[in-house]
């Protein structure tokens, strides 16, 4: 029996918010998402030799995708958001892949996984293809096309300085002043 | 409906540089995450944020225009980002309220 082709859509959608948190003993950063009512700048815990503080929260959401015809689910919990490129270091390999890309009108944007303090939490490379396939699938591709990347590209993460698709400082009626940077 | 009948119709203002396109519904929010969550290709985004997130925001669910409502001033590096990626961006003084109400009675669009 031929493999479905899938027709993905977003399915089981959860609003919420992406937690940015550091320890000031170790500098580590971690991030998760949480559907817990907003999340306090500044909160404070131990956790053996480490003392967390959150330091940034952003309205967010996640979702799973699931496809119309055979009705397969792919979770995407592992996908903390969306990066955008700004192109802020040249041998960057996502700025080498952008240029290249969007020289045959392909965007492109990078996927976060969740940071921890052990290391990143990539989202798999076959969960890329399928945000990549779900986007394209619901777009005019014969005008321009998403390709979705992944953020173990990013060469310098601390010098990186992209612009999340969050809702970071979104709300606010100060006028507008550059995001600071999360990393 | 194209973004340039609707240019013309409600005297929207454009912004951005951008080739025409097909407007088949209207999608009303500020929140990015609400937008990527919600919006369908070919919709037109009406919103009050104006920071050039809502580019690649609008450029990943593929809305046909964004329209800045109530006036907001748009930074110059969200139309430049918006003329890269061909996104209309329009803006109007009226309230996002009176704009819906005049969507609305433009039967073509859809809901």
């Amino acid at each position: 029996m031929p493999e479905c082709q899938h027709q993905w859509e977003m399915t089981n959608v959860r609003f919420g918010y992406v937690v940015f948190e550091k320890c000031f003993h170790c500098n580590s950063l971690e991030t998760y998402f949480t559907t817990e009512a907003n999340p306090i700048l500044g909160d404070k815990y131990r956790d053996g030799d480490c003392f967390w503080s959150v330091v940034e929260n952003a309205q967010s959401f996640q979702f799973d995708l699931r496809c119309t015809k055979c009705g397969h689910v792919e979770k995407f919990e592992d996908l903390m958001g969306f990066l955008h490129c700004t192109g802020c270091l040249d041998d960057c390999q996502v700025d080498i892949m952008r240029r290249q890309l969007e020289a045959k009108k392909t965007w492109i944007l990078v996927a976060f996984g969740f940071l921890k303090k052990k290391g990143k939490h990539t989202v798999p490379s076959y969960k890329l293809d399928i945000l990549t396939d779900y986007f394209n699938q619901r777009r005019d591709t014969k005008r321009s096309k998403i390709k979705i990347l992944s953020f173990d590209l990013i060469t310098d993460l601390s010098n990186c300085r992209g612009d999340f698709i969050h809702d970071v400082g979104m709300l606010s009626t100060e006028p507008i002043a550059e995001r600071k940077p999360i990393f | 409906m194209n973004t340039q009948d609707l240019i013309e119709k409600l005297g929207l203002k454009p912004l951005s540089k951008f080739e025409p396109r097909e407007i088949n519904g209207v999608f009303i929010s500020d929140m990015i995450s609400d937008v990527m969550a919600g919006a369908k290709s070919g919709n037109l985004w009406l919103t009050v944020q104006t920071h050039k997130s809502i580019v690649p925001a609008a450029n990943l669910v593929d809305a046909a225009a964004v329209v800045i409502t109530s006036g907001k001033e748009v930074p110059i590096e969200t139309v430049e980002l918006a003329s890269k990626y061909n996104i209309a961006i329009l803006s109007t003084s009226l309230p996002t309220y009176e704009l819906v109400g005049m969507l609305y009675a433009l039967k073509p669009i859809s809901r």
